[in-house]
């Protein structure tokens, strides 16, 4: 048997391919060490950090620390 | 050859010295016995980068003509030491502890390492490091391609970081002093983890040429020795203007702590509340009896605590956004996937992303942590507190540098922030062994102004006349 297969359906089996690889990938956790979880810690920390510094009252007139002499 | 017992691989500097005056000992003896221990005993610790063994003899022959010749050029001529992997070493590797840049040579010498040369004191080997000192954060004891840095005092736990090496290798008695480098903790930690003396100079204080950078605005080099005085030694040499380095305080140091207040008219502020409840259960039976010894030598001890700031923030961006910057190159060319932890790899990506805003604003408020923290010297001469709260962990225990309580929030009391705070301010730091818990070393730190080394090891000097916490030996096989 040679079945025919149409344009339509070949999309339709690949739509189902993709779609079911997705599913697959949102079931699975990704791991907790993965480097993308480590940059997403990484930039969470980074943004706590700049939430913590912006509650610290600032005069307009202090300039960055930048000429540092001890 | 003079007989060679354990006494010398743990003498002081200035013992080590007077035999080498009293012609009991050559230079060339001292290089090559050292040596020899720094390759046989070193990688036990994982604390040997690289042994220079050969260039060191024939420098070692060298220093002993000029001493054959009566041409004396201070108590560190002849005297081996290591330095952190991070300075550079004219024709030789310098890895930055990292594997990316395992096959790194320069063709120029750190100032600091010049320095030691023109007076004698010979380099045998560089020694092991956190890769790029841990700037991107870190989460394992692993992150160095030199694997982790084990205690000499008990080898299932870390010699801290990032100067592992340097300070382990003082420990085991493997060179009599070494150098390392603190951004934030990195001289300290090791120093109080294996039981040496480190000192954390000013700012400025000493030339960075020839260092790696992590963070332009806070890295600084300093000893790691065996006792208060040998700190003092070794900066004396190190220190001074270095118009190399743009940081340079163009200032000398001379140790002499003779002229300055002397300990028992110091008034030392400190926080009960860090000697008493913070640390570890186990450390806490130390830390007051260091608080004891302080008040036995008649110093003035003042209730007192940091002014409130964000410190954990403050140094977290400040060392991810210039970190960052360093290591551009490295990130954007893939290359830092190379890096041995994880952490470390997100850490420094992530950096690349902190808005200009947030570094300006940590800056600015840097500035102003600054100024109060040189208020808070008005009413004190030094302060004191625990260098760590505890001892080494395992080594396979994960570090959690992001939330550690040393890394305060605004609402925590005492000293608890003296590293981070210390660091921001660019001000001096001494790390004195104080005692054991479960079997391990602890320390004290002792802070001081800007400048203020001499005072710090005049304090350093007689906590360590009225202990011996510094010169207990780790069990170190010779075999």
């Amino acid at each position: 048997m040679n079945p025919k297969i149409t344009r339509r359906r070949l999309a339709a089996a690949a739509l189902g391919s993709a779609a079911s690889l997705g599913a697959v990938r949102a079931q699975a956790p990704s791991a907790p060490n993965s480097p993308q979880n480590l940059h997403t810690t990484a930039t969470e920390e980074n943004r706590k950090n700049s939430e913590a510094l912006s509650k610290v009252e600032l005069p307009m007139s202090v300039e960055p620390a930048f000429q540092f002499k001890a | 050859m003079a007989d060679f017992t354990d006494d010398i691989f743990f003498a002081s500097i200035a013992e080590l010295n007077a035999k080498i005056k009293a012609k009991d000992l050559s230079a060339v003896d001292l290089v090559r016995v050292f040596s020899q221990r720094l390759e046989r005993i070193g990688p036990r610790y994982n604390a040997l980068a690289l042994p220079l063994t050969e260039a060191a003899i024939r420098r070692a022959h060298a220093v002993d003509q000029e001493l054959k010749r009566e041409r004396y050029r201070g108590p560190l001529q002849g005297i081996p030491f290591g330095a952190k992997d991070l300075l550079n070493y004219a024709g030789q590797p310098t890895t930055w502890g990292a594997r990316p840049y395992a096959a790194q040579v320069f063709d120029y010498t750190a100032t600091a390492l010049s320095k030691l040369d023109k007076v004698g004191s010979v380099l045998i080997g560089k020694l092991a490091m956190v890769e790029l000192a841990g700037g991107g954060g870190y989460s394992s004891a692993a992150a160095s391609m030199f694997g982790p840095g084990l205690n000499p005092w008990d080898s299932g736990r870390w010699s801290g970081g990032s100067s592992s090496g340097s300070a382990a290798a003082v420990a085991a008695g493997l060179v009599p002093f070494a150098i390392g480098s603190e951004t934030s903790g990195s001289i300290l930690t090791p120093a109080a983890f294996c039981g040496v003396t480190g000192l954390r100079p000013t700012y400025g204080l000493v030339s960075r040429h020839g260092a790696m950078a992590l963070s332009w605005t806070m890295d600084k080099l300093g000893p790691i020795c065996r006792t208060a005085e040998d700190c003092g030694l070794v900066l004396e040499v190190i220190a001074g203007a270095d118009s190399k380095d743009p940081g340079s305080a163009h200032k000398s140091f001379y140790f002499t702590p003779q002229y300055y207040r002397q300990p028992k008219d110091l008034r030392i502020g400190y926080a009960p509340v860090d000697f008493a409840e913070r640390p570890q259960a186990s450390a806490r039976p130390a830390f007051e009896q260091a608080l004891a010894i302080i008040r036995e030598i008649g110093a003035q001890l003042i209730e007192t605590r940091l002014p409130d700031f964000p410190y954990g923030a403050l140094t977290g961006t400040i060392i991810s956004t210039e970190g960052s910057a360093v290591f551009e190159p490295l990130i954007t060319s893939g290359k830092v996937d190379e890096l041995a932890d994880a952490k470390q790899i997100a850490g420094l990506k992530a950096g690349l992303e902190i808005p200009a805003k947030d570094y300006l604003k940590a800056m600015r408020i840097r500035r102003l942590a600054q100024e109060k923290i040189r208020s808070l010297f008005i009413d004190v001469d030094v302060l004191a507190a625990p260098c760590r709260l505890g001892p080494a962990p395992k080594v396979t225990e994960p570090l959690d540098r992001g939330r550690s309580p040393e890394q305060a929030s605004p609402k925590d009391q005492g000293l608890s922030a003296l590293i981070p705070a210390g660091n921001l301010a660019g001000i001096p730091a001494l790390s004195l062994p104080c005692g054991f818990a479960d079997g391990l070393p602890v320390a004290i730190q002792i802070v001081g102004p800007a400048f203020s080394e001499n005072v710090l090891l005049a304090l350093g000097k007689e906590f360590q006349k009225r202990t011996d916490w510094h010169q207990k030996r780790p069990p170190v096989r010779n075999a």
